[in-house]
C-alpha cells in the first residue's frame, strides 16, 4: 500500500491530496520530504536509471529540539513538472520492489491524468492571471477547476485500485513471473537484492544464494491474505461494490482514452522558433520563450566560466542543468537577453546551494551547552574537532578559531591529537604560546602555568606525545575529562592530516568521533585544490559513519586564489554541508564568516 | 555593466558609440550607424529597432539620472506591497490562501514565493489595490525576501507570522530571522511597519502576543551582542557596494543598545496581534493592514 499521493505547487499550496490509507492528510510527512529536498539538492541526482526520483528519508528518534515526536522513516517518489511548477509526490513506507513499482505506476497515471484533464493548463492560467477574479481581485490556483479536480480524484482512485489489485495478483500467482519481469533491475545494487530476499531467494550466511521452492514462498507470501482482507471489505456491501466495478469499467475506458490522447498532444507541442526577429529577441528585446537550443550555447559559456573558476565539471554540469530546468519554456523579461536571464538563474541556484540549511550561531550553541551540566554536576565543554587532508591548514585554522574564542572570554583547551606527524605537537605548542601572549601580555614564553602545562589560564595545550591511532582516541577522552575537571569552555582537537582515499587512514576517524563525541566536526578544505575537492568532502563526510556527518567547512587559503572560489561550490555540492568560515590570510585575525552574496558575485562575475 | 555592451560583435561597435553619445542628438548616431553597417533589408529593420532601444535607453538614463544597472533584479518594485514572512510552519501560506480566496487549503513547505497582484483589501473604505507577496520561510530560501525588500520602494507593511505555540525560550531562530529583516527595513527612511502575527491562537498552548513580543525583543538583544562578538563577514576588499552597506548596518542597532534593545526605538512600528488562520479569525490583522493603507 502506498501512503499518500500529493500534488502541490511550488508556492506550497496543495492542489490535490489523496491518503491511500484513508487517514487525514499528513503535511508533516511532505514537509520533511521538502526540507530533505532543499537541504541536499544534489545528492539524489545520481540514480538516473529510474523514471522518477526516489528519496529515502530516514526516521529520526532524537528528542532534542522543540518537538519530541518520533518520526519514522519513509520513502517518496516524486516528479516535478515545470510549466506550471507542480510537484507530484507519492510516499510509501519503505523501498521494496512491489512498492516501488506500485508507486511508479500510480505516479505515472496521476501525472498523465492531471495533464489530460487540462488541470495543468488551468493552474498555469490561474498563476499567470488569466482566470476570473474573486471579490478580492485575486485568482486562486484552483479557480474554476473544481469539476476537473473531482474527476481527477475519482479517476485516480479507480486506477489506483486497479494497480493495487493487479499487483496483488501478480505477487500471488507466481514469484517466478515477477522475477523475470524485474530482471533488468536486478543489477541495481545491494539494497534491492536484499529486498528480494523476502520474495523468492534466500541468502546463506556465507553469501551463497539459494532459491526458495514454491512451498516456502507460499508460506512467506502474505499477499493472498491481503486480498482476502480486501475482499471482506467488499462483502459488506456487495451490491454497491458490484455496481461500482461496472461504473469503474466504464470509467477506466474513458480514462484510458484520455491517457492515450495525451501522448499525441505531446508531439504537437513543438516550437518553430526562428523568425526574423529571433536574433534580436534573443539578445536585446526580451520577451522570448526560451528553448533548449537557445540555452545550449549560453550554458556552455557559463559552464566554461565556472570551470575556469575552479568549479568541478560535475558541479558545473549540475548547476547548468538546474538553470535549464528553471528556464526552458519560460519567457525572458523585456529588455533582457537569454544570456542575462541564464546568468540570473545561475546566481539563484548558486545562492541556494551555498546558503546554509541550518542556522549556525556558534556562540549561541556554546552558551547553551555551558548552561547544561552532566551527571556529576560538572560543566560540559564544547568540543570541536578539525579534520582534513594533509597540509590544508588544520592547525592554523584551529588556532585562528581559538583566538576568536579567546576574544570572547572563553577558556580554551587545545588538544594535540595529531600523534603521527613529527613536529605536530611542537607546532601547536608555538601557537598556544602565541595565543597566551596575545591574551595576557605578562606571559613569558616557555613558562608553564600552575597546572604545569604549556599556556596560561586562558589557553592551554593538552599533549601526550606521539603514537598510533589508538592513542588518539585515548588522548581525546582524557582531554575531555581534564577539560571538565578544570572547567574549560572549549576543547579544540587537532587531528592528523590524512589522504581521503585511503581507507586505512580514514577508518580511525569513525571510532574517534564515537569516542570523543565532538559537538562540531569541522573539515578544513583549501581553496587551492581543484576537482578533487568533491571527492575529499564526500569521503570525509562518509568516514564518520551513517549517524554522524561533518558539521561545517572552513575553506582556507582563500587569499591565494583570487576569484577562483570554485572549491566552495564543489564541497557544498558534494555534501550539502555549509561553509561557515573562510581563511583569508596568515594572521590569527584572518578568519571570516562566509558571505554567500560575496562568493556568488565573484563566481558569476 | 550594461547588458547591451555584451552584445555580439555585430552590434558591438555602433552600439558602444551610441551609448557614449546617447545624450547628444540621435542624428549623429544615425550617421555613425550608416557608416558602420552594410545596408540590407534585415539590417535596416535591425537598425530601426536599435534606434528605438537607444531612445528608450536615453529616456531611462535621463529620468533616473543614472545609468541603469544591468542586473535585472535591481528593478524596483514601486507598487504598494504587503509582505508575508516568517519561519517555516507558522502558517504563512495558509494565511495567504485565506486572504486571497477566503478559503482554507492544506499547504506544505513553500519553495517559491506566492504573489497576488492587484490584491484588494476587503474592509477598506476606499479601494486599495496592491501586491501581496508571501515568502517561503525555509533558511535556504530567505534570500529572495531580502532581495525584494531591498528593491521595493513602497512597502506598506510586513506581516511576520509566528507560531504562538512555540516556547518563548526557543524563539532564537525566529528572532534571528526578524533581526535580519529589520536590518534591511530599518534602512528605509521611515522603516517598515511590522505586524507580529501570532498565529494559532486557537491552540491551548498559545502564548499571549505581548509575551511573544517581549521574548523576541530580548532574543534580538542577545543576538546583537553575539553579532558584535562574532567574526566579521568576508568582504570584497575596499568596495563600497551593497556589501559595504551591509557591514555598516549593525551600528544602527548599537545606538539603541544603551538600555537594551527595544522595538520602540525603531523607525517602523512593531505590533503583536494574535489571530488564527484555521479558525479564520484574522480580522484584527486585516484591520492592521487596512490602517497601513490609509497612510
Amino acid at each position: 500500500m502506498l501512503e499518500q499521493f500529493v500534488v502541490f505547487t511550488s508556492g506550497g499550496q496543495v492542489v490535490y491530496q489523496f491518503n491511500c490509507l484513508g487517514k487525514k492528510f499528513a503535511e508533516t510527512q511532505i514537509n520533511r520530504f521538502i526540507s530533505h529536498l532543499l537541504s541536499s539538492p544534489t545528492i539524489h541526482n545520481e540514480d538516473s536509471s529510474r523514471k522518477y526520483r526516489i528519496v529515502e528519508i530516514a526516521g529520526n528518534s532524537n528528542t532534542s529540539g522543540g518537538n519530541k515526536a518520533q518520526s519514522r522513516g519513509f520513502c517518496s517518489m516524486y516528479h516535478v513538472s515545470r510549466r506550471p511548477e507542480l510537484y507530484y509526490v507519492v510516499t510509501y513506507a519503505e523501498q521494496s520492489l512491489q512498492l516501488n513499482q506500485e508507486a511508479e505506476e500510480t505516479l505515472q497515471v496521476g501525472i498523465n491524468l492531471w495533464e489530460s484533464l487540462g488541470l495543468s493548463e488551468g493552474v498555469l492560467d490561474n498563476i499567470n492571471g488569466k482566470g476570473s477574479r474573486n471579490e478580492r481581485n485575486c485568482i486562486d490556483v484552483l479557480t474554476d477547476l473544481e469539476e476537473e479536480l473531482e474527476k481527477f480524484d475519482q479517476y485516480l482512485k479507480i486506477k489506483y485500485e486497479e494497480i493495487l489489485s493487479r499487483d496483488n495478483e501478480n505477487s500471488s500467482s507466481s514469484i517466478g513471473k515477477v522475477d523475470s519481469k524485474k530482471k533488468p533491475r536486478e543489477a541495481k545494487g545491494k539494497k534491492q537484492q536484499q529486498q528480494q530476499q523476502g520474495g523468492g531467494r534466500k541468502w546463506g550466511r556465507d553469501g551463497t544464494m539459494e532459491e526458495i521452492n514454491a512451498q516456502d514462498s507460499k508460506a512467506l507470501d502474505f499477499s493472498e491474505n491481503n486480498q482476502q482482507a480486501g475482499g471482506s471489505m467488499g462483502q459488506i456491501d456487495k451490491d454497491s461494490f458490484g455496481k461500482r466495478t461496472n461504473q469503474g469499467d466504464f470509467l477506466i475506458k474513458e480514462i484510458d482514452d484520455l491517457l492515450s490522447a495525451q501522448k499525441e498532444s505531446y508531439q504537437s507541442n513543438e516550437d518553430k522558433g526562428t523568425s526574423a526577429f529571433g536574433f534580436l529577441r534573443k539578445h536585446l528585446l526580451g520577451n522570448k520563450t526560451i528553448t533548449e537550443t537557445d540555452l545550449k550555447s549560453v550554458l556552455d559559456k557559463l559552464k566554461q566560466k565556472l570551470i575556469t573558476k575552479n568549479v568541478a565539471p560535475e558541479a558545473a554540469e549540475f548547476l547548468c542543468k538546474q538553470v535549464s530546468l528553471d528556464l526552458v519554456g519560460s519567457k525572458t523579461a523585456s529588455w533582457t537577453s537569454v544570456e542575462n536571464t541564464a546568468r540570473e538563474s545561475l546566481t539563484k541556484s548558486l545562492t541556494q546551494i551555498l546558503t546554509p540549511g541550518v542556522s549556525v550561531d556558534l556562540l549561541h550553541e556554546i552558551q547553551q551547552k555551558a548552561e547544561t551540566r552532566d551527571a556529576q554536576g560538572l560543566k560540559q565543554p564544547y568540543v570541536f574537532s578539525v579534520v582534513g587532508v594533509n597540509g590544508v591548514g588544520k592547525s592554523t585554522n584551529l588556532s585562528k578559531l581559538a583566538f576568536w574564542l579567546l576574544q570572547n572570554n572563553l577558556r580554551v583547551l587545545v588538544v594535540a591529537s595529531d600523534t603521527f606527524r613529527s613536529g605536530a605537537v611542537e607546532q601547536l605548542r608555538v601557537h598556544v604560546e602565541n595565543l597566551a601572549e596575545l591574551t595576557d601580555e605578562s606571559h613569558i614564553r616557555g613558562s608553564k602555568n600552575r597546572r604545569d602545562k604549556t599556556g596560561n589560564d586562558h589557553v592551554e595545550l593538552f599533549e601526550a606525545g606521539y603514537g598510533g591511532s589508538d592513542l588518539v582516541t585515548k588522548i581525546a577522552k582524557q582531554a575531555i575529562k581534564y577539560a571538565k575537571e578544570q572547567e574549560f569552555d572549549i576543547v579544540l582537537m587537532d587531528t592528523a592530516g590524512r589522504r581521503h582515499n585511503d581507507p586505512t587512514l580514514m577508518s580511525p576517524l569513525k571510532s574517534f568521533a564515537e569516542q570523543a563525541k565532538p559537538d562540531k566536526i569541522i573539515m578544513v578544505g583549501e581553496a587551492l585544490v581543484g576537482t578533487d575537492s568533491v571527492q575529499q568532502a564526500k569521503n570525509f563526510n562518509e568516514a564518520f559513519g551513517r549517524v554522524r556527518n561533518l558539521d561545517f567547512f572552513i575553506i582556507s587559503k582563500c587569499d591565494t586564489v583570487g576569484e577562483m572560489l570554485g572549491t566552495m561550490v564543489n564541497m557544498v555540492y558534494a555534501t550539502g554541508i555549509p561553509i561557515l568560515f573562510v581563511g583569508v590570510g596568515q594572521t590569527y585575525t584572518d578568519l571570516r564568516v562566509l558571505s554567500v552574496n560575496w562568493a556568488v558575485n565573484i563566481l558569476v562575475s | 555593466m550594461c547588458d547591451i555592451k555584451e552584445e555580439p560583435k555585430f552590434f558591438n561597435r555602433p552600439y558602444c558609440k551610441i551609448s557614449k553619445i546617447s545624450r547628444r542628438s540621435t542624428r549623429t548616431v544615425l550617421t555613425h550607424i550608416s557608416q558602420c553597417v552594410m545596408v540590407s533589408n534585415a539590417v535596416l529593420v535591425a537598425i530601426i529597432l536599435v534606434l528605438i532601444t537607444t531612445a528608450l535607453f536615453t529616456i531611462r538614463t535621463t529620468s533616473s539620472g543614472l545609468i541603469p544597472v544591468s542586473n535585472a533584479s535591481k528593478v524596483t518594485n514601486k507598487q504598494p506591497t504587503f509582505i508575508i514572512a516568517g519561519p517555516s510552519e507558522s502558517g504563512k501560506t495558509s494565511l495567504f490562501t485565506l486572504l486571497t480566496s477566503d478559503s482554507l487549503r492544506p499547504s506544505v513547505t513553500s519553495l517559491e514565493p506566492n504573489v497576488a497582484h492587484d490584491f484588494k483589501i476587503p474592509i477598506t473604505t476606499k479601494t486599495f489595490t496592491g501586491r501581496l507577496i508571501e515568502f517561503p520561510g525555509h533558511l535556504k530560501l530567505r534570500n529572495k525576501l531580502f532581495e525584494t525588500l531591498q528593491n521595493s520602494s513602497n512597502i506598506k507593511g510586513l506581516i511576520f507570522v509566528v507560531d504562538a505555540t512555540v516556547d518563548p525560550k526557543e524563539l532564537t531562530s525566529t528572532a534571528e530571522f526578524l533581526f535580519e529583516i529589520l536590518q534591511v527595513t530599518e534602512r528605509f527612511p521611515n522603516g517598515v511597519d511590522i505586524l507580529i502575527a501570532c498565529n494559532k491562537s486557537e491552540s491551548f498552548t498559545a502564548r499571549p502576543p505581548l509575551k511573544i513580543r517581549s521574548a523576541l525583543e530580548k532574543e534580538i538583544e542577545r543576538i546583537i551582542i553575539r553579532r558584535q562578538k562574532s567574526l566579521e563577514t568576508v568582504n570584497g576588499a575596499e568596495k563600497t557596494d551593497d556589501d559595504g552597506n551591509l557591514q555598516d548596518e549593525p551600528q544602527v542597532f548599537n545606538l539603541g543598545l544603551k538600555d537594551g534593545f527595544k522595538f520602540e526605538s525603531l523607525e517602523g512600528n512593531i505590533d503583536a496581534v494574535e489571530g488564527s488562520v484555521i479558525k479564520k479569525n484574522i480580522d484584527r490583522w486585516e484591520c492592521w493592514m487596512d490602517e497601513r493603507t490609509v497612510n
